[in-house]
């Protein structure tokens, strides 16, 4: 069976997930995430559905426990889980496969995500700060590169925090209308 | 709001409840739903996992206690449960005579 991995840093789990979902048209189907490193088995093109989901809890905790064997009776695999992330896929022949079926629920999850991002991001601006205090001191104002890294890293982080947020927010607005 | 609420439920809730009339694990309740509504209300796991915790903390659903297989918890609707259904069988009875009134008066 052919095996490829492929790196990449995905801050957006909606686009990671799109992504996944075209390999999985292409026939290449993941079967392990860890930091980064996505490794793919080759199989019949869109044999799965990929869907990524930040569970409310940790992984051991009774209610995921409860949660991930209610996945596994609905035909879902867990793949891969990476901290609180957990990669999911069902087959494309039981139909269409979401998590999250109404307004509420989708709301929740991106309010969970975007709480997940805020936090690595006020530990990103806490670590800026120092690097910026330290090098103040030592009188060095030359670029330092480990503050470089931290500040594309913020960036990176803050867009799709952004969108989540924005997504919320268009969500919440159509409550008024409809379920 | 009163105590069984008066705002009207989802979809998503209203048919939890109803599939809940007797005692099913989450997959079953996902069955009876998709049964109910010959598909037109998907009911997505995760959907699935959030409304059974709020009807449990509301105490519109219970678990059921010792089946002895943990993994499979099975849930029931209770007594304030069928309440909320009556009050919003009412709810929908009175949007049902209204807007029919307004498209007969359309077809006169």
């Amino acid at each position: 069976m052919s095996v490829k991995v492929v790196h990449r840093l995905y801050w957006d789990f909606e686009r990671e997930e799109r992504w996944l979902n075209e390999q999985a048209a292409l026939g290449w189907h993941l079967v392990r995430y860890s930091l980064g490193s996505y490794r793919f088995e080759q199989g019949e093109p869109g044999a799965f559905i990929y869907r990524i989901e930040l569970l409310p809890a940790g992984r051991g905790s009774a209610a995921s426990r409860d949660y991930l064997s209610l996945l596994a009776e609905s035909g879902i695999e867990m793949v891969s889980t990476y901290m609180r992330w957990v990669y999911l896929r069902r087959p494309a022949a039981l139909g269409a496969f979401e998590l999250f079926t109404d307004l509420e629920s989708r709301i929740g999850h991106y309010r969970r995500v975007v709480g997940f991002l805020s936090v690595i991001l006020a530990a990103l601006a806490c670590s800026a700060a120092a690097l910026i205090v330290t090098s103040g001191r030592s009188g060095g104002v030359v670029l330092d590169l480990s503050l470089v890294l931290v500040v594309v890293a913020l960036v990176l982080i803050t867009v799709p925090t952004v969108r989540l947020s924005r997504r919320v927010h268009v969500l919440r607005s159509q409550r008024q209308i409809y379920e | 709001m009163g105590a069984n609420g008066s705002r009207p439920l989802t979809e998503t809730i209203f048919y939890v409840l109803l599939a809940l009339g007797e005692p099913l694990h989450g997959y079953g309740i996902m069955q009876q739903v998709n049964a109910l509504t010959n598909g037109r209300v998907p009911l997505g796991a995760g959907t699935l996992y959030g409304a059974l915790t709020n009807l449990t903390e509301k105490g519109w659903i219970r678990p059921l206690g010792g089946g002895g297989d943990e993994r499979r918890k099975e849930y029931v609707i209770t007594e304030a449960g069928r309440t909320v259904i009556a009050a919003e069988l009412e709810r929908l009875e009175e949007l049902v005579r209204n807007g029919r009134r307004l498209v007969k008066e359309g077809e006169a």
